[in-house]
């Protein structure tokens, strides 16, 4: 199998904090493959990202026990390399903005410039990149008079266009209407088309039910279950370790329990309009 | 054929006094500068009162107009001289010494106080002035750009910049803290003591967030590559206004003049 990033043994401690935040993940990212994260608020979610993109150890400092491999490459050993592989997007909008460029266009640009990209090839990117965010009307207004919506996708667009393999993406729209959500969505579906390694931590599992490959969960700073989404989001258990399900999964096994002939669980709308459509028909044929 | 992004963020002004390459203003601004505390130096009247830095002002708001941005400097030259008033009322009244010139029942003027008060004021009309014109006729990204162009770590630039941005930022946060406080039930509009209380519990949220908003930011600009080494591209260039050595020329040779005036004061 191809993994692009490899967790061995990894178990970390915020600096003074008494208990860690992650304990002995051992997790493997396959490449191409888009990851959900789910868990608690305050399960290590986001300190799995920070420690994917090697703000672990490097900006937050703390104890690391274990290795973090991106490409075989140990995070420490690539310093600001590391940007050029590895996009990053989180949660608030308001401070993903650089605050040193007055228009949106150079907002997004700001990364190619700092990577030394020609000033032709950079207009180009950039263009093709708002097309896409959808957020080229917006191209020569200051980033900070924007709405929170629009913000994020700029800081979508802003990492996109340095073209990393992996994206990690925190909450992008914990703060965000279901509008913006559903454009930051849209942005993250063409992603997975061009085949790039995503990890999406998102509290929405109906939309990491309909776009992921694989499921992660946390929960207090361990890897509980990881694997195929269909298995995984399908498995009633997890309820009762606090993560959330899709509301089509509980229904589907609830059917099922009251005897109705469910082939499998749904994950899915789509899924659940089906498997319950065929259930219905298989119970009036009897 | 539409004008691409890269030519829309390009600064072009018409106005070749504005126009003029940061480094050849701040040489035209620290020269003012000289020349200010030459004049400054010679006193007139009986009581030796600096007045010729009154003329010598002239040449700000002279500057201003040829640069075509009087509008744009004339509030912020108000600013100035209502600090300049303040500063000369209180000086005059209030520094004895020297000779009594006035009296008028309990107010006093003194040689020492006047003197003081005209040279201060004045100075700083002067001053502050020119570092008007300075900004006025500057957008902060030429002069961040002009820094880094000169060698400067591309850092100590971003920190330039993002300051300026940040009081803009921050100024429209406080009001959305003062909203939050006032739906809490803290007072903010009122006398200033009322004023006073309030700053507190308006300041603090301000500051903290600030801070803690500040640690995501370094995150955003590592995930863009802000700490890779190499060469960097720059999509906003500056132009030269093409009278860069002339103007230097002339405000050097200006100082010149002003300082033998002052030599050819002080042997007479």
């Amino acid at each position: 199998m191809d993994y692009i990033i490899e967790c061995k043994n990894v178990t970390y401690s915020y600096p003074l904090a008494e208990i860690p935040a992650i304990r002995d993940l051992n997790v493997s990212i396959e490449r191409g493959k888009f990851y959900g994260v789910i868990g608690e608020n305050g399960s290590g979610k986001t300190t799995f990202c920070a420690l994917l993109r090697g703000f672990i150890p490097d900006f937050y400092k703390g104890e690391l026990q274990g290795e973090v491999l991106v490409e075989g490459k140990k995070t420490t050993d690539y310093g600001g390399e590391l940007s050029a592989k590895i996009g990053y997007v989180f949660q608030n909008p308001f401070t993903q903005i650089s605050g040193v460029k007055e228009t949106v266009f150079e907002e997004v640009a700001y990364g190619l410039e700092n990577f030394g990209v020609p000033v032709e090839e950079i207009e180009r990117r950039v263009v093709d990149v708002m097309q896409m965010t959808d957020i080229e009307s917006l191209a020569e207004k200051n980033p900070f008079d924007l709405s929170g919506g629009q913000m994020q996708r700029v800081a979508l667009a802003s990492v996109i266009v340095l073209e990393p393999d992996i994206l990690i993406i925190d909450e992008p729209t914990s703060q965000l209407d279901p509008e913006g959500t559903e454009s930051v969505f849209a942005i993250i579906k063409t992603l997975k088309e061009k085949h790039k390694t995503i990890i999406l931590v998102e509290h929405k599992i109906d939309l990491i039910a309909e776009y992921a490959d694989e499921v992660l969960v946390f929960k207090e700073g361990r890897l509980i279950a990881s694997g195929d989404k269909q298995e995984l989001l399908s498995d009633l258990s997890l309820l009762e370790q606090g993560a959330a399900l899709p509301q089509v999964a509980i229904l589907g096994s609830r059917l099922r329990e009251r005897g109705l002939p469910v082939s499998r669980i749904p994950v899915t709308e789509k899924q659940a309009i089906e498997v319950i459509a065929g259930a219905l028909k298989e119970r009036d044929k009897k | 054929m539409e004008k691409s992004y890269t030519e829309k963020i390009q600064i072009h002004k018409d106005n070749k006094l504005a126009a003029l390459y940061p480094s050849t203003k701040l040489l035209v601004v620290c020269l003012y500068i000289v020349c200010t505390f030459i004049i400054g130096t010679v006193h007139v009247t009986s009581v030796g009162l600096s007045l010729l830095l009154i003329p010598w002002f002239i040449a700000v708001p002279v500057l201003c107009i040829a640069s075509g941005a009087f509008r744009k400097c004339i509030k912020a030259l108000k600013a100035v001289a209502v600090v300049a008033a303040i500063i000369i009322v209180v000086q005059t009244f209030l520094v004895p010494g020297g000779e009594l010139l006035m009296r008028f029942g309990f107010i006093t003027i003194y040689e020492k106080g006047l003197k003081t008060a005209v040279s201060l004021s004045f100075m700083i009309m002067n001053i502050a002035g020119i570092f008007v014109w300075l900004f006025q006729t500057t957008e902060n990204r030429e002069i961040a750009r002009a820094m880094e162009a000169s060698g400067m770590n591309y850092k100590a630039a971003y920190v330039f910049t993002s300051t300026l941005q940040m009081i803009e930022i921050l100024s429209k946060n406080s009001k959305t803290i003062m909203n939050a406080q006032k739906a809490r039930g803290v007072e903010t509009e009122g006398n200033i003591f009322v004023r006073a209380k309030a700053f507190f519990p308006s300041l603090v949220p301000l500051i903290l967030g600030a801070v803690i908003s500040s640690e995501e930011r370094v995150l955003t600009l590592e995930a863009r590559g802000f700490s890779i080494q190499g060469e960097k591209t720059h999509l906003f260039n500056l132009e030269k206004s093409g009278c860069e050595r002339k103007t230097a020329a002339a405000a050097i040779v200006i100082t010149v003049l002003v300082l033998a005036g002052r030599i050819a004061l002080w042997i007479i």
